[in-house]
């Protein structure tokens, strides 16, 4: 009875040996982003999209890229000024369409 | 009394009047109530009725102190020398005091009737030239001592002074003198008070009979006083012996001189014993330097210092000395930790000399000058021109030591000290830019690999080179900052979308994540290589893919697995083995999860590395006995086998690969990359000039761009003369502008010329121009020929 059970331990442990051979615990990742632009530059200021406005100091997260449903892209705070100046109709800088923000 | 004027005989008042006045000037004794006749005698002679008598009482009192005077002469003039200056003495205390009470007997004399004939003090300080000082009456104190400079003084000036220059003589070899020194003193001080009641120059008397002779005599003597020194005794102890000498004569200065003489007699010294003798000082400044004699060299300081320009041999020498022994510390620096052994002698070295300049040179600010000259030159020495200096990576790998995780123990005040003194190295270096990147770099790769050991001492390490630099040197390092706690956010964010999901356990694994800016990290798309990302792995991307997504549109996510890294559990021999490795690493052990054996060649095609990194992460397995081959090459069929007899005294530990090649490569790496940087940084500075100054001469040019530059590296000239042709190519990219030389004057100029149409003509300077006969360059010509006369006015 109890060579039974030590060998079925023995068995379970060797079961289990095999196939935790090589286990991932744990796993950091690295991965860098880039904004996803049919441009290089934004087309109210010209800085590139991977800088920022030119009122911003610093790339990234503060100086966002915004969409629109002509899929034109700037940075939101060109994009906003212009909107700001326009009286009539909110068009695209680009091509003259109606301004809407893609969803 | 009555006050009321009346009619005085003179003969008779006077009589009494000169008993008095001969017992004040002898200082006799006087009984109160003839004191008080005599006033009252002195102003009925002023209010005399019909005539006032004041004018006769002020010729008979002068005709009466120039007699006393006369007889007194006559006294002093019959003693010896020895004598002479004790007599003169004594009657000239008594006179001076007499005369001062003889004055206040007289008050009413002087107030009411000189007062009036007196000039004011405006007409003696801005009057005519007309004005007699000789036919003007004078007060009696004043009088008094007038008549006793031209009977006393002048006719003794001779015999006076010479007796006194040689009490002054004998005190300074230190012989009996003569005369006491308060008799000198009192002497030598009357012929300052003899002009007391003077409003100006009351010290030209002084100056013009006794100062000069005195400044001659001390001259002289010192001069002789100083070759002899020379004659037998070294520099050192001529040295010690000229302060001395200049610390006595101060002392003697004060003690018998007036204020005004010290300063004059002290530079006399010092310009007959140190200025006259700079050369033979000179000559002995190198070895003294050299072999650092504290004592000689504070002596030498003290001592040239108020010689104009004596100190530039000195701190030369002293410049020359630190460069030295810099260099020596810093040459020879073989074994380990090169950049610990590089920056600690370097502090040590700065330490020293600041020391020594703070007690010896009393931080004069030409010897700190001297030690921030010095350094500058050693931090940035390179033993020829080809070699790149290697001070900013060595500086930089010396705080990554010490930011890393280390086991040497040190605490976090401890590091913080050592990184601050680390700045005063930083300071020095030309190639800042370079630091930079270096450092850059070891952060990122911290960062990444949480090898930080505190987070504190790196954000207050950035804001000190944030100091030192400023802003826009640190701003891509906050960034790299700000990425790791957005990434740390991100992860959070992440658990709860799987949570709320119920996938929690879906991936099988522990799975955080970095993600940062592209720009901001030093991190190449180069190193980026092929690689098939395990299955194990496969689920965790995929999820954090689309979670990505969804919350952030328009972002694309590149992974760099290179950079990732992973705990593996490792049981296949007979211990459990916790090892941390890179990603590479990880797959290719996953692989033998199920086998024992594999060849080279499935192991490459299942991993998709290319042959560079797929040997060089396995050679690191190899290395570390987790798998093994039977022969040394690596070939495709070469079959690689678990190694299962692996034991290993840690369980936990951390593979790496092999770090010495690693670092050579990234040290080229990095110089590539900051020499691309310089380049665009030349280029953006020219461009930023030249849309100021529109017109520019060549040198002027390249000037400017190195005044630009210098804060962040010190630019080559060819360099910046290629970068000035490229210009027109990259820096101009609107087309709007090209830069062009023009050769006119003999001198070369460069300017910016608008090409477009639209501007030209809208330019009224070109108004003239019909564009389509003209080509461009000749466009240009005009323009620049245009642009000159219109700036001839300013200088260029």
């Amino acid at each position: 009875m109890i060579v039974l059970k030590r060998s079925w331990r023995k068995y379970s442990i060797d079961n289990l040996e095999q196939v935790m051979k090589v286990k991932i615990k744990s796993w950091t990742g690295v991965a860098t982003w880039r904004w996803v632009a049919n441009d290089d530059s934004c087309g109210i200021c010209r800085m590139p999209f991977d800088g920022c406005c030119s009122d911003c100091r610093l790339p990234g997260d503060d100086c966002p890229l915004v969409w629109g449903q002509c899929s034109h892209c700037f940075h939101i705070h060109c994009i906003m000024k212009w909107l700001q100046s326009q009286q009539l109709h909110q068009q695209c800088p680009m091509c003259r369409q109606e301004w809407k923000f893609k969803e | 009394m009555s006050l009321k004027p009346r009619a005085v005989n003179f003969e008779e008042v006077w009589g009494d009047l000169v008993e008095t006045v001969q017992q004040v000037v002898t200082m006799g004794s006087i009984k109160r109530s003839v004191w008080n006749t005599r006033f009252s005698d002195v102003y009925s002679l002023c209010v005399a009725f019909p005539e006032p008598l004041a004018e006769r009482l002020y010729t008979e009192t002068k005709k009466l102190l120039e007699n006393h005077v006369r007889q007194l002469y006559f006294e002093v003039e019959e003693q010896s020398e020895e004598n002479l200056l004790a007599e003169y003495h004594r009657f000239w205390i008594q006179f001076s005091k007499g005369t001062q009470y003889l004055n206040h007997l007289y008050s009413y004399l002087n107030s009411q009737h000189i007062q009036k004939q007196k000039f004011s003090d405006a007409d003696l300080t801005y009057g005519s030239m007309q004005m007699d000082m000789s036919e003007q009456l004078l007060e009696i104190g004043e009088l008094g001592l007038e008549i006793w400079q031209r009977e006393m003084i002048r006719p003794l000036q001779k015999r006076l002074v010479g007796v006194l220059l040689m009490g002054i003589q004998q005190d300074r070899t230190a012989t009996a003198t003569d005369a006491p020194t308060s008799t000198i003193r009192g002497v030598i001080h009357s012929f300052v008070d003899v002009n007391m009641y003077k409003k100006k120059s009351t010290l030209q008397l002084y100056e013009s009979i006794f100062e000069g002779a005195l400044l001659r005599e001390t001259g002289s003597f010192y001069r002789k006083e100083a070759s002899a020194l020379l004659q037998d005794c070294n520099v050192s102890q001529y040295m010690e012996c000229v302060i001395a000498r200049l610390a006595e004569e101060e002392l003697r200065a004060t003690k018998f001189l007036p204020p005004s003489s010290h300063q004059r007699v002290v530079k006399e010294v010092q310009d007959r014993m140190v200025a006259d003798h700079l050369a033979t000082v000179h000559a002995e400044t190198g070895s003294m330097v050299s072999a650092e004699r504290t004592r000689d060299l504070s002596n030498m300081y003290t001592l040239l210092r108020p010689v104009p320009n004596g100190l530039t041999v000195l701190v030369h020498h002293v410049k020359d000395h630190i460069k030295q022994q810099g260099l020596q510390a810093v040459t020879s620096l073989k074994g380990d930790n090169i950049p610990a052994q590089f920056v600690e002698s370097l502090l040590e070295v700065h330490k020293k000399y600041r020391t020594m300049i703070m007690d010896v040179f009393h931080n004069d600010q030409q010897f700190v000058g001297a030690l921030d000259k010095a350094f500058e030159s050693v931090v940035n020495h390179r033993g020829n021109t080809k070699v790149v200096c290697r001070s900013p990576e060595l500086l930089a790998r010396y705080c990554d030591t010490l930011l890393k995780k280390s086991t040497k123990g040190l605490n976090e005040s401890e590091v913080d000290d050592k990184l601050g003194h680390s700045i005063t190295i930083f300071k020095y270096i030309d190639d800042k830019d370079v630091f930079q990147k270096f450092y850059a770099r070891m952060l990122a790769k911290r960062l990444i690999q949480q090898q930080s050991q505190s987070m504190d001492s790196e954000e207050a390490m950035i804001n000190k080179l944030k100091q030192a630099c400023g802003y826009e040197y640190t701003s891509k390092l906050h960034r790299m900052f700000t990425d790791m706690s957005v990434s740390s956010d991100l992860n959070q964010k992440f658990n709860e979308f799987l949570k709320s999901k119920g996938k929690t356990h879906e991936l099988g694994i522990n799975f955080s994540i970095n993600v940062l800016q592209a720009g901001a990290w030093p991190l190449g798309q180069t190193s980026i290589t092929p690689f098939a990302v395990p299955q194990e792995l496969e689920k965790s991307v995929q999820t954090f893919e689309t979670f990505y997504h969804s919350h952030f549109s328009g972002r694309k996510l590149t992974w760099l697995h290179h950079l990732c890294q992973g705990e593996l559990k490792v049981s296949h021999s007979k211990r459990t083995y916790l090892i941390t490795m890179s990603t590479f690493q990880m797959a290719m052990l996953l692989m033998f999860e199920k086998v024992d054996s594999l060849t080279c060649n499935e192991l490459q095609t299942h991993t998709h590395l290319n042959d560079e990194q797929f040997n060089k992460f396995l050679q690191s397995l190899l290395d570390s006995k987790l798998l093994m081959t039977d022969g040394e090459e690596l070939r495709g069929e070469t079959v690689v086998r678990l190694n299962t007899d692996y034991s290993n005294k840690r369980t936990k530990f951390k593979i790496s690969v092999a770090p010495q090649r690693e670092q050579q490569h990234e040290a080229e790496q990095t110089h590539s990359a900051v020499e691309e940087d310089r380049k665009l940084y030349l280029q953006a500075a020219i461009v930023r000039i030249m849309k100021a100054r529109k017109l520019l001469k060549h040198t002027m040019l390249i000037q400017e761009v190195i005044s630009q530059s210098r804060a962040r590296f010190a630019p080559q000239i060819p360099m910046i003369k290629k970068c000035i042709e490229q210009g027109s190519v990259v820096g101009l990219q609107d087309e709007e502008w090209a830069s062009v030389a023009y050769q006119a004057e003999k001198i070369h100029l460069f300017a910016l010329i608008p090409l477009s149409l639209d501007y030209a003509l809208s330019s009224t300077q070109f108004s003239v121009i019909p564009r389509e006969s003209k080509t461009c360059a000749q466009l240009a010509t005009v323009f620049v020929k245009n642009l000159i006369s219109s700036t001839q006015s300013t200088s260029f």
